[in-house]
């Protein structure tokens, strides 16, 4: 054969390949579409469309209230988790003092720790932390009002935790490709380290921080553990416990919860349409050092 | 030093101190207001546990699911290296589902394993007559969990190889197709070899996600069961937590679960360092 013939064959069995790849990769997407503008009955019939499940979703499930919950979460996380790694990934990389490089290495060995082992006493000491009283200004102040089991806080702070460790590990190696002169030169021109922390640091870092802040969104909105356990009630369940508690309810109507499914997913793909490179660029970050 | 307090506080209040209470706490009988300290005999009732030791299965079989968690994506890098049309729109779909949590996925799982779902829906198209009913099988439900689990990371491990090898010299590949190698013999002899760092790294990401972070995929999927089936190490603690109200004994499985981790990260690191070297 024709060694450009059989050059073109095999190119067209590797797109066909990549074709079925794309079926059973996408497949899910519209069977969560599909399905959902069913209502139960059509649903079962295997005919029909209609918006039935759509309008019974935001009857069942305070779906604007979780995305609220949600949103409220995952910017407090990403917030916090910008803020300590940001300030720890410039002292790690520019300030180093004396046992830095120890205490660096123990904050990236919390990568390799299970959320699982840590869990139940972070939900003891949770508990126990909520029942304090502490003065204010002469004021007493029952710390469960803003923190506890069911606070938004208590939430926010256990995921900044959990996602910290890696952040700063990325933040530090990206500081660290920034040129030591250049925080010299500052200190020469009377620049206090918090001057140039903002002035120089932060408007440098912004690619590392977006992908920081892309990848910690998409981990913090799909979360389902952290969520079960310290927003139980309706009121500040995130989109994702909410789905699950739905899916372990009574309700069995597959088509509402495929219509509650693209609801909690769809904030995720957007932000991953918007955001792909940043979040490739933090995946494969790891094995580039 | 002011700079890095932040986040040494977060840590050490969430991280350092709870993994040191676990490891306290998993020495006593507590239901987490009191706590009697019991010596090992969490731990000697864990290895004298059959549940735990079914448990213990389900995470072997986890771990036999990672061979196949690297391969598949590697030969469709691979295929997307090649730049056929319409490779960048395939790289993104095959990425997609790495935005979706794991609930969303368990849902659309359960479709596709229901015996009225989709998977017996296609077999018998092919004509195929066989019923299958996986999620229920006390062996089966936990292939499903595993399979399921392989296409979520497909996407991540693809990217991964992909970016692996752009940094492969496209010269190696002329002189190879120079000297009459087949496709097959350049993927084998040239890709795998010289990708080796990005599969060590894309081996440890799955195995660690594959302990440690499907706790919502089962509880979506089956719950653990049907019995222990799909019960794994980080399933069984919140399980023995949160469900039962043991929380010393259930510290003493997050203790394991954490050993094993650690041991995976350390072996892993040690392996990646004497390479280097």
């Amino acid at each position: 054969m024709d060694p450009r013939l059989r050059r073109r064959a095999s190119r067209l069995v590797m797109f066909l390949i990549l074709c079925v790849v794309v079926v059973i990769m996408l497949f899910p997407f519209v069977l969560m579409i599909v399905t959902s503008l069913r209502s139960k009955d059509q649903y079962i019939a295997g005919s029909g469309f209609s918006l039935d499940s759509w309008q019974q979703l935001f009857v069942q499930m305070p779906v604007f209230q979780q995305l609220l919950n949600s949103s409220l979460v995952t910017a407090g996380g990403v917030a916090l988790i910008l803020v300590v790694s940001t300030t720890g990934g410039y002292a790690f990389s520019k300030l180093t003092f004396k046992g830095s490089g120890l205490v660096f290495l123990a904050i990236l060995s919390g990568m390799m720790v299970p959320v699982q082992s840590i869990i139940i006493p972070v939900y003891v000491d949770i508990v126990n932390v909520a029942k304090a009283h502490v003065d204010v200004l002469g004021l007493d102040f029952a710390v469960n009002q803003v923190f506890g089991i069911n606070k938004l806080l208590s939430a926010i702070v256990v995921y900044a935790a959990l996602g910290a460790p890696f952040a700063t590990y990325l933040m530090t190696t990206y500081y660290r490709g920034i040129p030591t002169e250049l925080v010299e030169a500052s200190v020469m021109d009377g620049a206090s380290y918090w001057q140039i922390f903002r002035r120089v640091m932060l408007p440098l870092a912004i690619p590392a921080i977006t992908t920081v802040a892309v990848l910690q969104v998409i981990q913090i909105w799909d979360d389902l553990l952290v969520g079960l356990l310290f927003l139980q009630t309706p009121a500040v369940r995130t989109i994702t416990v909410g789905l699950a508690v739905l899916q372990n309810g009574r309700v069995v109507s597959i088509p509402l919860l495929m219509a509650g499914s693209l609801v909690s997913a769809l904030p995720a793909i957007i932000v991953y349409l918007i955001f792909q490179r940043n979040l490739i660029q933090g995946l494969t970050m790891g094995v580039n050092k | 030093m002011a700079f890095a307090l932040p986040v040494i506080i977060l840590e050490l209040a969430l991280l350092a101190i709870p993994i040191g209470q676990a490891v306290y706490y998993s020495f006593t009988r507590w239901d987490g207001i009191q706590s009697t300290w019991i010596g090992t005999a969490n731990y000697q009732r864990l290895f004298g546990d059959p549940n735990f030791w079914r448990v213990v299965l389900n995470n072997v079989i986890l771990l036999a699911a990672v061979p196949f968690a690297i391969l598949i994506p590697l030969l469709v890098a691979y295929l997307l290296n090649e730049h056929v049309l319409g490779w960048r729109f395939f790289r993104s779909a095959y990425f997609l589902p790495t935005a979706i949590s794991w609930v969303v996925i368990g849902m659309v799982a359960i479709r596709v394993f229901a015996v009225e779902g989709i998977l017996n829906h296609l077999l018998a198209a092919i004509g195929l007559n066989i019923q299958t009913d996986l999620l229920s099988g006390e062996y089966s439900a936990m292939v499903a969990v595993a399979i399921t689990f392989i296409w979520s990371v497909f996407g991540t491990n693809t990217i991964i190889f992909i970016t692996g090898m752009a940094t492969l010299d496209r010269e190696v590949y002329e002189a190879a197709r120079v000297d009459g190698a087949s496709g097959f013999t350049t993927f084998r002899k040239i890709t795998i070899p010289l990708l080796m760092r990005f599969v060590q790294f894309a081996f440890i990401l799955t195995l660690i996600t594959a302990f440690t972070a499907l706790f919502s995929l089962i509880f979506i999927m089956t719950g653990g069961g049907p019995g222990f089936g799909s019960t794994t190490l980080e399933f069984y603690v919140y399980q023995q937590g949160f469900t039962v109200g043991a929380f010393g004994y259930a510290a003493a499985i997050g203790i394991v679960l954490f050993v094993v981790v650690f041991g995976i990260s350390l072996a892993q690191l040690r392996l990646f360092r004497s390479r280097l070297d």
